[in-house]
């Protein structure tokens, strides 16, 4: 099977696509496939995220490798992927003396619908990101988050298939980042739009995506499902009246992964025969269980755990770091 | 007056509730030669101010003001005084060479300087239109604007004069040389200027700055060609002329139109010929386009 074929399953696919600017590597030969769902792309400040997007949406044209979005060929057919997808990016963009309506309305004509139908998909799209009553004002008197919001709208105006979102919670303050996560989430299930989410908040994407993708360094690092990652190996947290060390010393000579976190215990997961050995150490050393329960693994431990694996890790806030 | 009150039924409901759900859009996309057309009637309406605050209006209402004027005055002139006034296409074009430099230098930048100070590229090249696309609908936007002042004025005037002479069917088919005469020069002139604003606003994000950069230098650079090519009055330095750009103009106007240019002037004095005028124009369009090319085209 040709790659080309093999990638109109994928919503993207990618072969050994490489970007360097000189000595710097942006993407180091990535192969991915990507899946109809809502997709994060995680990792810190340089990672290769957003060159990652602009790749895909053929503004930047690649060192080697190929690149398939929606089963088309990027670089020969940029012009036709750019009708079905849409791109809000991560800095700012808009016109300043114009109303949203006639910007939003604009950006729904580039992408080929014609003017009354631009107008109407302008209102319509305005009102669902909550931009109603403001949208015959000037975009210039708008706050950071309503920015943000007229962005995703000229993104989603002309109803495209898939969305590329370059960092969308980008300054602004908890609420409004609580809103626009809950307004991506509609975006994605109820309105049926594919969403590619980049952030480099792991909160982010741990509530709006379902898969992801960590790059670091333009490395792929993970590419998997949520649900998978997490699943990947539970910990066992166990707290004792006792000493912890023994404890963890006595399980490690059973041949069981233990770790002291604090006063925590951390046990690996294998099998349930883990439970019986612990229970059964307690029962040796004489000591009370007080805390014995699964701890799923956070999208946080699989970036630490992965991307220290290749070089230590970069730390991600697991919130939003950066309000203004 | 009728007092009587509409009176509502049971059945008649008070008002409506709208769906106001998300529709997925059914309509026609008319791809990417409609997004072309789209940027370009945008691009205009925002040169001539439309949808901007009024300020905004106010320059180019008066230029265009006062570009038409004179042809109406002119064509006035001529039906009042039928006979030979020496009044012509060459007389309103050396008028207007000065109204269409401030026209350029204030739609140029308008063109190019906004999308770039506000960043609003990336939104344009990630719609399907290439950089390429978005360039030439600018250069298009800018010669649609250049246009309606560089040959509105002399078609109005070649129209007063067919109008005004006594068997205009015959005048016209005497005289149709001169609508490709004026096509000729406006295009000579439309390209001159349009390749300097938008060559000076590929630099910039500034429309002030632009647009002053390039009224100032026009000015500056015909006034030290002038005083460079008097001081040396060399018949070698001749060339001196094409440093000049209402000097070129004025030449390639005298050649289009076939008229004479006064001794006094420098393209008058320095008697070279009218062709080498249009090749200036030419090579300047040429490399504002290379210089275009490179600043949108080839960068990533």
């Amino acid at each position: 099977m040709t790659a080309a074929t093999s990638s109109d399953q994928w919503m993207v696919s990618t072969r050994a696509l490489h970007k360097a600017y000189g000595p710097i590597i942006a993407l180091d030969t990535l192969d991915l496939n990507l899946p109809r769902s809502a997709v994060g792309l995680l990792g810190a400040n340089g990672a290769g995220k957003s060159t990652l997007i602009k790749g895909l949406l053929g503004l930047l044209r690649p060192t080697s490798g190929k690149a398939w979005v929606l089963g088309t060929d990027v670089q020969a057919n940029a012009v036709s992927i750019r009708e079905r997808v849409g791109y809000m990016p991560e800095s700012d963009t808009l016109p300043m003396d114009v109303t949203a309506a006639d910007f939003v309305g604009h950006m729904a004509e580039m992408s080929g619908l014609p003017a009354r139908g631009a107008r109407q998909r302008a209102n319509d799209v305005l009102y669902q990101v909550g931009l109603d009553e403001e949208r015959y004002r000037l975009i210039r008197g708008f706050s950071t988050g309503m920015k943000q919001r007229v962005k995703l709208a000229q993104a989603i105006v002309h109803d495209p298939e898939l969305v590329f979102l370059d960092e969308p919670t980008n300054g602004m303050d908890p609420q409004g980042r609580d809103d626009m996560l809950n307004l991506i989430n509609r975006i994605h299930n109820n309105l049926g739009i594919t969403v590619i989410l980049s952030s480099h908040i792991l909160g982010d994407v741990e509530r709006v995506c379902d898969y992801v993708v960590m790059l670091d360094s333009g490395r792929l690092v993970v590419s998997d499902s949520i649900e998978t990652l997490r699943q990947g190996s539970t910990d066992i947290l166990v707290r004792i009246d006792g000493n912890e060390t023994t404890f963890v010393e006595r399980l490690t000579a059973r041949q069981i992964k233990a770790e002291l976190s604090g006063h925590d215990i951390l046990v690996a997961y294998e099998s349930d025969e883990v439970y019986d050995a612990i229970r059964d150490t307690a029962v040796d050393m004489g000591v009370a269980l007080r805390t014995l329960k699964a701890r799923e693994r956070s999208l946080e431990d699989v970036y630490i755990q992965t991307v220290s694996g290749i070089g230590g890790p970069v730390p991600l806030p697991v919130e939003a770091a950066n309000v203004e | 007056m009728s007092s009587e009150q509409p009176v509502r039924t049971p059945q008649q409901p008070y008002g409506e509730v709208f769906d106001r759900g998300y529709q997925h859009y059914q309509g026609e996309r008319l791809g990417r030669s409609y997004a072309i057309r789209a940027l370009i009637i945008y691009s205009i309406k925002r040169g001539l101010g439309i949808k901007k605050k009024w300020t905004a209006k106010i320059i180019p209402f008066i230029l265009y003001s006062i570009a038409y004027l004179p042809a109406i005055v002119i064509t006035a002139i001529i039906s009042f005084f039928p006979g030979e006034t020496g009044l012509g296409y060459s007389s309103l074009y050396g008028f207007l060479d000065f109204v269409i430099l401030i026209f350029a230098a204030s739609v140029a930048p308008e063109m190019l300087c906004d999308d770039r100070r506000e960043n609003v590229l990336p939104l344009y090249f990630s719609r399907p239109i290439s950089r390429l696309d978005y360039l030439l609908s600018k250069i298009s936007a800018m010669g649609i604007l250049m246009a309606t002042l560089v040959f509105g004025p002399a078609l109005m005037l070649f129209a007063g004069r067919a109008l005004t002479d006594d068997n205009p069917a015959s005048w016209l088919v005497n005289n149709l040389d001169e609508v490709l005469r004026i096509a000729a020069y406006g295009v000579l002139l439309s390209a001159f200027y349009a390749a300097i604003g938008l060559t000076i606003a590929t630099f910039t994000t500034r429309k002030g700055v632009a647009s002053a950069i390039m009224i100032v230098g026009v000015i500056i650079l015909s006034g030290f060609a002038n005083g460079l090519y008097f001081a040396i009055d060399d018949p070698a330095t001749n060339p001196v002329v094409f440093l000049s750009p209402f000097d070129v103009l004025d030449g390639a106007r005298a050649w289009v139109f076939g008229t004479g240019l006064g001794g006094g002037s420098m393209a008058g004095d320095a008697d070279l010929p009218g062709f080498s005028y249009g090749l200036v124009i030419a090579a300047i369009v040429g490399v504002a386009a290379a210089v275009m090319h490179r600043r949108y085209v080839s960068e990533e």
